[in-house]
């Protein structure tokens, strides 16, 4: 029972880097995505070109190399010391698990949101303009809000599957949740970390998914 | 009722995986009489255990455990594996012993042993030019050690030194930390000579391995508590090796001398 009981604290040590990975990656990922997904939709075929290719690679290659290119990338590519990359209190490791989390996932919320915004009727768009509208009042007042209602369901898929890719971060020896777990059960010769960890990780998706629901709810006023 | 049956179905789903275990270890212990001996190892730890060029296993302690396994009448199987689930792996049976550099000291009572074949220290690695030359001089650097290896349980026992870092990183294997090393996110690597050696002589590798050690200790090949069976017939063919030189030609090809101490 002690042993369960260190289990629980540790594991809740490694916790903070898991919850902390989640949070930034959402905080930075969701506007980048919005970002890329105007870029795709761009007229100018540059750009729209640009987008294309960051897309089809962030989504055609592992999480995991993408990571460690980011991570090992500045010193075997540029020659610049690791550690003089660290920003404040964060280790460049840390940093660099956000920024590969957060290009990652800036990709695939693109082509969510994208869909979201395609999927208006050009009529709406008719319509604000002859009520006077301008084009960033439209988007912002008008198509966005029913954009994020559509787009929601999509957006729990993706924010439930990156509570369980912060486990990647193991591979820049950050000690995240699973990185803990791994190592109580090779001290403990035991599956019980293991378990444990499924059940931390399952309740923080229990209450995501309770949260989304609630959203849903909230902005189906129409139906 | 629907409940009910989720439920149930839930908990065959928890048992299901454990019952597997149980299954695996009644195979695992009679592996070594199936005519197989699984030798479990750490497939980024040059020279010990490795992939060569061509992508096949290769290794000082593989080729070691080939010749143990034809002197056996067994087929000889390379397992890799990850070196912190290397208890499970071997409790589950997937694997008959761990032969990769194996430390026995400060794991004697976890495994059945055999004689020490090796001697080897955990040493401390640092980039050429670095002010770091003794391990006084540790103090507020930041030291990367392999995850569950040796020379994290040496630094371990050595608290002095362990508290005098500014940061321990535990990362998953040696060529992960050398990386870590030459890019400049780690100051130093706490590793094993031999490995530390051989890195540095065969990748040309622009390290410098501290004159003080962290500790001394030995290299035996571990198999699960009470597996004495195995041990003894793995113990008389390391012998008999001894003998007759076979293990002196092994050390020499890979060394360029013999060092080991088996006999």
């Amino acid at each position: 029972m002690a042993d369960l009981y260190s289990t629980f604290t540790q594991l809740a040590g490694g916790l903070r880097f898991t919850l902390g990975i989640f949070f930034l990656t959402l905080l930075f990922s969701i506007p980048l995505g919005l970002l890329v997904a105007r870029g795709r939709m761009s007229k100018n075929i540059i750009v729209a070109g640009l987008v294309r290719i960051y897309i089809s690679v962030m989504r055609g290659t592992p999480l995991m190399l993408q990571l460690l290119l980011v991570y090992f990338g500045p010193y075997y590519i540029f020659g610049v010391r690791l550690a003089d990359l660290d920003v404040g209190p964060f280790k460049y490791r840390f940093v660099a698990t956000i920024i590969g989390f957060s290009l990652n996932y800036a990709a695939y919320f693109a082509e969510i949101f994208r869909a979201g915004i395609q999927s208006m009727p050009v009529g709406q768009y008719e319509a604000a303009q002859i009520l006077g509208f301008s084009k960033a009042q439209t988007f912002f007042r008008i198509i966005l809000p029913q954009v994020v209602k559509r787009v929601l369901p999509a957006v729990t898929n993706e924010v439930i599957t990156l509570v369980k890719d912060t486990s990647l971060a193991q591979v820049l020896a950050v000690t995240e949740m699973f990185t803990t777990a791994k190592n109580l059960a090779s001290a403990q010769v035991s599956v019980m970390p293991f378990i444990v960890a499924g059940v931390f990780y399952y309740v923080m998706n229990g209450i995501i998914e309770i949260i989304m629901n609630r959203a849903e709810k909230k902005m189906g006023y129409y139906q | 009722m629907k409940k009910l049956l989720t439920m149930a179905l839930a908990a065959s789903m928890l048992v299901m995986p454990l019952a597997a275990c149980d299954a695996a270890d009644a195979e695992g212990s009679a592996a070594a009489t199936n005519g197989k001996f699984v030798v479990g190892f750490d497939a980024e730890f040059p020279p010990m255990g490795f992939i060569a060029e061509d992508g096949s296993y290769t290794g000082f302690d593989l080729e070691l455990a080939a010749e143990v396994a034809s002197r056996l009448g067994l087929e000889f199987v390379a397992q890799p594996i990850a070196w912190d689930s290397k208890d499970q792996e071997l409790a589950s049976g997937n694997i008959d012993c761990i032969w990769n550099g194996f430390t026995i000291s400060g794991r004697e009572d976890e495994y059945t042993w055999t004689e020490p074949y090796m001697s080897n220290n955990q040493v401390v690695v640092v980039n050429a030019g670095s002010d770091i030359s003794t391990l006084a001089d540790l103090a507020g650097a930041v030291v990367a050690v392999q995850k569950d290896s040796s020379g994290l349980a040496a630094l371990e026992e050595n608290t002095e030194l362990l508290d005098s870092f500014a940061e321990l990183v535990q990362v998953d294997d040696y060529l992960n930390a050398m990386m870590e090393l030459e890019s400049g996110a780690v100051d130093a690597i706490v590793m094993d000579e031999i490995v530390a050696r051989y890195q540095i002589q065969e990748a040309g590798s622009n390290f410098v391995v501290l004159d003080e050690s962290v500790a001394s200790e030995e290299y035996g090949v571990g198999f699960a508590l009470g597996n004495e069976e195995l041990r003894d017939q793995v113990q008389a063919a390391l012998e008999e090796m001894a003998a007759d030189g076979t293990l002196a030609e092994i050390s020499n090809e890979w060394f360029g001398e013999d060092i080991t101490t088996v006999g």
